[in-house]
C-alpha cells in the first residue's frame, strides 16, 4: 500500500525529467543533484536547510535513481522505447496510487500533493508533520517514533524498507526518480513537474522562474549632462579629510623638543647691551685698524661770525645785496644769509636743519675721499729763486732811439755785421738803410711790393742785402763800402742772360738782372717768405711755403745756381736757417723742426715743439741751442744735446710771438709779440755739459702801439752791443739800450 | 692694436683691477642697492678716487679691497636673513595667517654693532675724533617730534634724547666744555675730551620740521650706528669717572623733562663725594633738601637706596684708590680746566621760564655755577635770597629783586667764550645785547676784527692785570707794537697798522729835517710847495717801486712751471677774494656808522 504511491511519484518525476532531457542534454550528475537539493529547498522552505541536506544525502544514497538519470543522459535515443513503454505503464497504473492514498486516509499527504500540483507559491502553507524542531535526528534514532504531530501525538516510525524492496519499488514505479525521502518527517516526497523545471533552470544557470527577463531595458536614473558650474565638481579627495601622518610626526618631534626644553617660548627681548668696549689703549699694535688706510672725513666748517643769531651789523647784507644774490649763478650764490634777531626768544627753528644734516650724511658715505695735500704756503715762495737782474747786466732796458720814416708796418729789420747799418723792410714796399747811431735814413729803395724779409750778407766786405718781396728775391747792392769792394760786388751781381735749360723743363728759379736797382732778381714760382744767408755769405736759402716739393731752395750767389735738395717735406715750411758754425740746416715746419746734415745729406734730428704753430726760430751762436717762438705765445728752448723735447717752455706772451732772436756775443735772447711787448731774457749756456742752460727773464720792453691788431713784428740784437731793435706795426723802429 | 686692449687670458691690472664701480660692486656682493648703502654706512666704507678712472669719469669708484671687506662681513648674511624673514612675514600676512605672522615677528633676526664699532675705532681716541657728526645727529634726532606713526620710531627718538643728556651730563660734570655759540642754526658747543676737540650742534629747542626732501632710510641707518657708538662712548666715559653706566634716573624729574638735571644729580651722587668738590656736593644736597620737601619722602629714599646699591659694585674695589686718583686729577688739571671750573663759581643763577632751559642747565654747571629754574623739581625757588643772577629774556621785568642782576641769556654764552665775567650793563633786560661773536673764528687769520671782539680782548687783558679797562685811552697809548704783540693785547694786523703809522711818522720827521736843512741853506720855498714836491716825489718813488714790483712778479711768473703758475694764480685769487670780503665788511660798517650818526 505504501509502496504504490511511492512508485507513482517516482514515475512522475521520471517523466518530468525526461521532458527536461529533451530540451537540454549533457547534464552532469553532480549538478543535477545540487539542483534537486535546491529545488527541494525552494519548494519546502519551512523545512530547514538541514532537511535539504538530508535530502541531498538521500539522493546520494539512492544510486539507482542516480544511475537512472545517468542512463537517461547517457543514451537518449536508445532508451526512448523503453521509456515510452514505462510511460504507458505509468498511465495504466495511475488510478491505483490515488486510490491507495485515499485509502490511507492521510489527509496531510493528500493536501501536500494537491498544493504541489496547483502552484509553487503555496508551498509555504504546507505544515510539517513533525514538530520536534531543529534538533538532531539521532535523538530519535532508537525511539519508536520520529517525533510528534501538532496535536502532540507520537508519530510512529514507518517500517524500514530494505534495499531489495526499494529497488523493486523503483523498478515498478517509473516516477520513483522523482521521489525523495524526507527523513525529518519520515516520508517520501514526490517532486512536482514545476519543481523539477525550476531545478533544471537553476542547473543551467538561469533564473528559477522563466518569467524573469535578465536583459530588461536599462533605465538610467542619473542625469549625466553638464550643469555648467564654473568650479570643479570633482569630489574632494580623501586626504583632505584625513589628518596627515607627516604632520603628526612633526608635531611629535616638536612636542619632544618642547619637553626637552630645546624650544622656548616668549623669549624676553634682548636689550642692546653696552659694555666697556675699549679696554686699555696702551698696546698700539693691536689697536690698529686693518684694511685700507682710513681717510677720515673732513670736519664740517665751524660757524663764523655771520652765523650768529645776533651778528654785528657789518655781517648783515643790505637789501640790494640780497637782491643781487638772485642774479648770481646758483652755485656762487651764498647759501646762508645772515639775519639779526633782537633777542634769543625770537629765534625760530632752523628749517633746513634736517636737510643740512642729511647732506652731511650724503657727503659722508657718497663722496669719494682722497688725501689732498693742503698747501699752506705763501704764494711768493712758489716763485723760483732767480739771480738778481742787477748781476746780469748789461741788457736792453730803455728805449734810446726811434727810427721813423716808414709809412707802413715795418715787417723786418736786419743789422749789418759791422753794427753800423740797419736795413728795414716795410709793407709799404720800401727798403731803408739807416745809420744806427744817428737814426739817419741813408737810402731808400722802393721795391713796389710788400717786403717780407730782409737780410744782410754776413760778410763785412760784401754789403749786400737779400730782400724777399712777393714772388721775387732781390740781391741788392747797398752801395756801402769802398770802391774796391763795390767793384767786386758789381762783378758778383752780374748775371748773364738766362740760357734755356738743356732738358727743356721750366727752371725752379730764374736769375734775372734787374736794371732799375742794378741787382739780381730771383724769380720764384710762388711767394717767398724768408731769405737767410749762410755764414760764409755765398749761399742763401729761401722758403716758399706754398711751393710743395720746391719749398726750400738753396741758392749759390757766386755761381748763380739754385738747388732743391728737399724734395719731400713733412708739413708746411715756416722758415729755414743755416747753422752758425757747421754745415747743418734747420727747417721748421708748423709743428716740428727738422735738422739736416748738409754734407751727409740726411736727417740728424727732429725736434718736437708741442706748440700749435711755429712762427719763428733762432739758433744760439754756439749752435747747440735753439729757441722757437709759436703763435700761441709760447717760447720753447731746445737743447740739441739733451733731447728732442723742449728743455723749457716759457709762456710769455698772451698773443702770437712774431720773432725770436739770440745775441751773437752776450747771453741774451729776446722775443717779440703782437701784444706790443718784447721780452728780453738772460740765456746762459755753459760749456760744461752737465749744467743746464740758465734762463732768466730780464725785462719787458714796451713802447710800441698796436696797429691793426699787430704789435711788434721783428726784433734783432745789435751784433756787438747789448742793444735790441724792434720793428713795430706802428711803422716805427725802436732801439733799446742798456 | 688699441691702447687699452687686454688679451683674453690676461688679468686686469692697475686701476682697472683695483677699483670697481658701484654698480659692479652691488652685483659682486649680490645685494640690493639699499642694503649696500646700509652696509657702507655701518662699515664706514666710502668711495675712493682712483688716479685713472677706467670706467668713466662720472662714476663712483670703490676700492676692491673695501668691497672684499664688505663681502666677508657677517652683517651681510644677517641682512639676507632679515630680508628672508620679512618675506615670510609678508607671505603670512597675505595669507591672513595672523598667528604665524605674529610668531615670526616675535623672533625677528637682530644684529649688534659693537664689533663693528671696535673695528672702525680700535682705540677710544679714534672714536672721539669722529664723534662730531655722531653728536650732531643724535642731538638733532633728540629734538625731532616723537609722534607715533611718523617715519621715525619714537623709541629711537627717546633713545637719542637719553644719550644726548648722558653725554651732556658727563661734559658738564667734568667741566670739559670750552666754547659755545648761539647761531641761527642752533647752539654750537665745543668740548675737549681726552685732548680731542669735539664740536657739535644742537638745534634750538623748538618744534623741528620734518621735510620731504630727505631720505630717512639713510638718516636712520646713520642714527642707528651713531646711537650704538654714543652708547659705548658714554659707557666708557662714565666708567672713567666711576659711575655705573646705564644710570637710574629719578622718574619724577624725568617726567618733568629735567633729565639732564636728574643725570647730573646721579653722577654727582656717584662720584661727587669722592671727587671732593664741596661746592657741587653742597649744592646738590641743597637741591635734594628742596626736593625732599616737596616730594614724598619714601619714594625719594627708595630711589636713593636703589642708586646707592647700583653704585656699590662700581665703588667697592678700593675707594681709597679713587680718592687718590681724584686728587691726582686735581693736580693734573691744566690751567684751562681750572679756569672753566671756576668761571661761575660763586654764582647762583636762576632761569626764567622763557629762556632755553636745557642749554643753560647744561652750560652753567659745566662752568661751575649753580642753577635753578622755575617749575617743579627745581633745587631752589625764585625767591631765594642768595641768587646772584637771573636769566630773563623778556622785554621788561615786573618784580625785581635788588640783590640780583637780571641779564639776557647771551651774557652767559659770551662770558663762557671770553672766559671772564663780562660786565652786565649791556645785557640787562630790555636792552639790545651787543653782537654775539663766534668763538671758532681766528680773527687775526681772517684779517678783520669786529669791534666787540676788541673790547672783549681789552676786558680780558684788564682782567689778567686786574686793572680797570679804559678803552679810549689804552688804544691810543701804542708806543711799541711789537711789545704789545708780545703781550698779546693786540694782534698781528693791528701791529702792522701801527708799524705803518710809525713809518709815516718817521717819514714826516725826515721831511721836517730836510726842510730844516733847506731853510738852513737859505733856499726859500713856500712850505706848501715843498710839501707837494716832496709828496709827489714820494709818490713817484712809490709808483716806481710798484711798477718794478709788478714787472718782477710778471717776469718770475714766466719762468715758473705751468703747475706752479696755476697754483700761484689760484692762491692769488683766493687772497684777492679774502681781501674783497674784508673790504666789503669795512664798507658796510662805515655805512652803518654813517647812518647811525647821520
Amino acid at each position: 500500500m505504501i509502496l504504490k504511491p511511492r512508485v507513482s511519484s517516482y514515475a512522475l518525476t521520471r517523466a518530468r525529467s525526461r521532458r527536461e532531457r529533451e530540451s537540454c542534454s549533457g547534464y552532469r550528475r553532480t549538478s543535477m543533484v545540487a539542483a534537486a537539493a535546491a529545488a527541494t529547498a525552494m519548494g519546502k522552505s519551512q523545512r530547514s536547510s538541514k532537511n535539504s541536506d538530508r535530502l541531498e544525502q538521500e539522493i546520494a544514497e539512492n544510486p539507482a535513481a542516480n544511475e537512472d538519470v545517468e542512463e537517461a543522459s547517457g543514451g537518449d535515443e536508445e532508451s526512448q522505447p523503453s521509456d515510452a513503454a514505462s510511460l504507458s505503464e505509468d498511465e495504466g497504473s495511475q488510478g491505483s496510487p490515488v486510490d491507495s492514498e485515499e485509502e490511507n486516509g492521510d489527509v496531510s499527504d493528500d493536501e501536500d500533493h494537491r498544493s504541489g500540483e496547483e502552484s509553487d507559491s503555496s508551498e509555504e502553507e504546507v505544515p510539517s508533520r513533525n514538530t520536534i524542531g531543529d534538533v538532531p535526528l539521532e535523538w530519535y534514532k532508537d525511539e519508536e517514533h520520529i517525533g510528534y504531530d501538532v496535536a502532540g501525538k507520537k508519530i510512529k516510525k514507518q517500517a524500514r524498507k530494505d534495499r531489495i524492496e526499494s529497488f523493486l519499488a523503483g523498478v515498478d514505479d517509473a516516477k520513483n526518480w522523482r521521489k525523495i525521502y524526507d527523513e525529518y518527517n519520515d516520508e517520501e516526497v514526490e517532486l512536482t513537474k514545476e519543481e523539477v523545471k525550476i531545478i533544471g533552470r537553476m542547473l543551467k544557470g538561469k533564473t528559477p522562474h522563466a518569467g524573469v527577463d535578465p536583459y530588461a531595458p536599462y533605465v538610467d536614473w542619473f542625469v549625466w549632462d553638464d550643469k555648467g558650474h564654473p568650479l570643479s565638481n570633482a569630489p574632494e579627495p580623501k586626504r583632505r579629510f584625513v589628518p596627515s601622518k607627516w604632520e603628526q610626526k612633526k608635531v611629535v618631534q616638536y612636542v619632544r623638543a618642547i619637553r626637552k626644553g630645546l624650544i622656548k617660548f616668549d623669549k624676553p627681548k634682548e636689550e642692546p647691551r653696552v659694555y666697556l668696549l675699549w679696554g686699555d689703549d696702551s698696546s698700539a699694535a693691536e689697536n690698529k685698524r686693518d684694511g685700507l688706510s682710513y681717510i677720515p672725513a673732513p670736519k664740517p666748517k665751524l660757524a663764523g661770525h655771520e652765523e650768529s643769531y645776533n651778528p654785528s651789523v657789518e655781517y648783515i647784507p643790505t637789501q640790494e645785496e640780497i637782491n643781487s644774490y638772485q642774479l648770481m649763478y646758483e652755485e656762487d650764490r651764498p647759501k646762508f644769509i645772515p639775519r639779526r634777531f633782537e633777542s634769543l626768544r625770537s629765534v625760530p627753528a632752523y628749517e633746513k636743519a634736517l636737510k643740512e644734516n642729511f647732506d652731511r650724511c650724503l657727503d659722508l658715505y657718497l663722496c669719494p675721499r682722497t688725501r689732498k695735500k693742503r698747501i699752506n704756503i705763501d704764494p711768493e715762495s712758489l716763485k723760483p729763486k732767480l739771480p738778481s737782474r742787477k748781476d746780469l747786466r748789461p741788457y736792453p732796458r730803455t728805449c734810446y732811439l726811434e727810427y721813423r720814416g716808414h709809412t707802413g708796418p715795418v715787417k723786418t729789420i736786419s743789422i749789418d755785421v759791422s753794427g753800423q747799418w740797419m736795413a728795414s723792410g716795410s709793407s709799404d714796399g720800401t727798403v731803408r738803410v739807416w745809420e744806427i747811431e744817428t737814426s739817419r735814413c741813408l737810402r731808400v729803395w722802393n721795391v713796389g711790393e710788400a717786403i717780407k724779409h730782409i737780410s744782410w750778407n754776413p760778410l763785412p766786405e760784401l754789403p749786400v742785402l737779400a730782400i724777399s718781396a712777393g714772388h721775387d728775391v732781390l740781391i741788392l747792392d747797398t752801395g756801402l763800402g769802398n770802391a774796391e769792394e763795390q767793384a767786386r760786388i758789381k762783378e758778383l751781381l752780374h748775371v748773364e742772360e738766362s740760357k734755356p735749360e738743356e732738358d727743356g723743363s721750366t727752371p725752379v728759379v730764374s736769375w734775372v738782372q734787374d736794371d732799375k736797382y742794378d741787382c739780381i732778381r730771383l724769380k720764384h714760382l710762388k711767394a717767398v717768405t724768408t731769405v737767410e744767408w749762410h755764414r760764409k755769405g755765398d749761399y742763401f736759402t729761401t722758403v716758399v711755403p706754398s711751393g710743395d716739393s720746391r719749398a726750400i731752395l738753396i741758392h749759390q750767389l757766386s755761381k748763380k745756381h739754385t738747388q732743391n735738395p728737399f724734395k719731400k717735406l713733412h708739413g708746411l715750411p715756416v722758415s729755414a736757417v743755416f747753422h752758425p758754425t757747421r754745415s747743418i740746416f734747420f727747417i721748421s715746419t708748423k709743428k716740428n723742426i727738422r735738422v739736416y746734415d748738409l754734407l751727409k745729406q740726411k736727417l740728424v734730428k727732429k725736434l718736437e715743439t708741442g706748440v700749435r704753430e711755429i712762427s719763428s726760430i733762432a739758433i744760439h751762436p754756439g749752435g747747440d741751442n735753439v729757441i722757437v717762438g709759436s703763435k700761441d705765445g709760447k717760447m720753447c728752448w731746445f737743447d740739441m744735446d739733451l733731447s728732442s723735447k723742449s728743455y723749457k717752455t716759457l709762456k710769455t706772451h698772451p698773443k702770437d710771438i712774431t720773432n725770436v732772436a739770440f745775441h751773437r756775443s752776450y747771453p741774451l735772447f729776446a722775443s717779440c709779440s703782437d701784444d706790443c711787448t718784447a721780452y728780453v731774457f738772460h740765456g746762459m749756456v755753459y760749456s760744461d755739459l752737465n749744467q743746464n742752460p740758465l734762463i732768466v727773464p730780464l725785462e719787458i720792453l714796451r713802447g710800441h702801439t698796436s696797429s691793426d691788431g699787430r704789435g711788434v713784428l721783428d726784433c734783432k740784437f745789435h751784433p756787438r752791443q747789448p742793444w735790441l731793435f724792434t720793428a713795430g706795426a706802428d711803422s716805427i723802429i725802436k732801439l733799446y739800450c742798456h | 692694436m688699441p691702447k687699452h686692449y687686454r688679451p683674453p687670458g690676461k688679468k686686469k691690472e692697475g686701476n682697472a683691477a683695483k677699483y670697481i664701480t658701484r654698480t659692479k660692486a652691488v652685483h659682486y656682493l649680490q645685494v640690493s642697492l639699499s642694503t649696500f648703502r646700509k652696509l657702507c654706512i655701518l662699515k664706514g666704507i666710502f668711495p675712493r678716487e682712483p688716479k685713472k678712472k677706467v670706467e668713466g669719469n662720472h662714476k663712483t669708484y670703490y676700492h676692491m679691497k673695501d668691497i672684499l671687506f664688505l663681502a666677508h662681513e657677517p652683517l651681510l648674511e644677517k641682512f639676507r636673513d632679515i630680508r628672508a624673514h620679512k618675506k615670510k612675514v609678508k607671505k603670512a600676512l597675505a595669507r591672513k595667517n595672523r598667528e604665524l605672522a605674529d610668531r615670526l615677528l616675535n623672533r625677528e633676526p637682530t644684529y649688534k654693532l659693537d664689533r663693528l664699532i671696535l673695528e672702525r675705532y680700535p682705540t677710544f681716541v679714534d672714536a672721539l675724533r669722529d664723534l662730531d657728526d655722531c653728536l650732531t645727529m643724535v642731538h638733532l634726532f633728540a629734538a625731532l617730534p616723537a609722534v607715533e606713526g611718523e617715519r621715525i620710531q619714537v623709541e629711537r627718538i627717546h633713545n637719542c634724547r637719553r644719550l644726548s643728556h648722558e653725554w651732556q651730563a658727563y661734559i658738564s660734570r667734568t667741566h670739559s666744555l670750552r666754547k659755545t655759540f648761539i647761531s641761527v642754526k642752533g647752539i654750537y658747543y665745543q668740548a675737549e675730551v681726552e685732548g680731542q676737540k669735539i664740536t657739535w650742534l644742537t638745534p634750538h629747542a623748538l618744534q623741528q620740521v620734518l621735510t620731504d626732501d630727505v631720505d630717512f632710510n639713510v638718516m636712520l641707518t646713520f642714527s642707528e650706528f651713531y646711537v650704538a657708538l654714543l652708547g659705548f662712548v658714554n659707557f666708557k666715559l662714565y666708567h672713567s669717572i666711576n659711575v655705573k653706566y646705564p644710570p637710574i634716573l629719578d622718574p619724577r624729574l624725568e617726567a618733568l623733562a629735567a633729565e639732564l638735571y636728574a643725570l647730573c644729580r646721579y653722577i654727582s651722587a656717584g662720584s661727587g663725594r669722592l671727587s671732593g668738590d664741596p661746592q657741587a656736593v653742597t649744592s646738590i644736597e641743597d637741591g635734594q633738601r628742596e626736593v625732599e620737601k616737596t616730594g614724598t619722602r619714601t619714594e625719594e629714599s627708595e630711589l636713593r637706596l636703589a642708586q646707592l646699591q647700583h653704585q656699590l659694585p662700581a665703588n667697592e674695589p678700593g675707594a681709597l684708590m679713587h680718592l687718590m686718583e681724584n686728587a691726582d686729577d686735581m693736580d693734573d688739571d691744566d690751567h684751562e680746566k681750572k679756569e672753566c671750573r671756576n668761571l661761575f663759581r660763586n654764582f647762583k643763577i636762576f632761569l626764567s621760564r622763557e629762556v632755553p632751559r636745557e642749554s643753560l642747565l647744561f652750560v652753567i654747571p659745566a662752568f661751575g655755577g649753580v642753577v635753578s629754574w622755575e617749575g617743579d623739581g627745581s633745587p631752589f625757588k625764585e625767591s631765594d635770597e642768595d641768587i646772584t643772577h637771573q636769566i630773563v629774556d623778556r622785554p621788561t621785568q615786573g618784580h625785581v629783586f635788588l640783590s640780583r642782576e637780571y641779564v639776557q641769556p647771551q651774557w652767559v654764552y659770551d662770558c663762557i667764550n671770553a672766559r671772564i665775567i663780562l660786565p652786565t650793563e649791556k645785557y640787562l633786560v630790555g636792552r639790545v645785547p651787543p653782537p654775539h661773536l663766534s668763538p671758532f673764528v681766528d680773527n687775526e687769520a681772517e684779517g678783520y676784527i669786529p669791534e666787540y671782539a676788541e673790547t672783549i680782548k681789552r676786558l680780558q687783558a684788564a682782567a689778567k692785570k686786574q686793572v680797570l679797562p679804559m678803552p679810549g685811552v689804552e688804544s691810543q697809548g701804542l708806543d711799541d707794537p711789537q711789545t704789545l704783540l708780545v703781550e698779546g693785547i693786540i694782534d698781528r694786523t693791528e701791529a702792522n697798522e701801527a708799524a705803518e703809522k710809525k713809518r709815516k711818522l718817521t717819514m714826516l720827521e725826515k721831511q721836517y729835517h730836510d726842510e730844516l736843512n733847506m731853510e738852513l741853506q737859505g733856499i726859500t720855498y713856500s712850505t706848501s710847495l715843498s710839501n707837494k714836491n716832496l709828496q709827489s716825489s714820494v709818490e713817484n718813488v712809490k709808483e716806481d717801486t710798484m711798477t718794478t714790483l709788478e714787472e718782477s712778479e710778471d717776469l718770475s711768473k714766466v719762468s715758473m712751471s705751468r703747475k706752479k703758475r696755476k697754483l700761484y694764480e689760484a692762491m692769488k685769487i683766493g687772497q684777492e677774494r679774502k681781501k674783497d670780503k674784508i673790504k666789503l665788511l669795512k664798507e658796510r660798517k662805515k655805512n652803518a656808522e654813517a647812518s647811525k650818526t647821520g
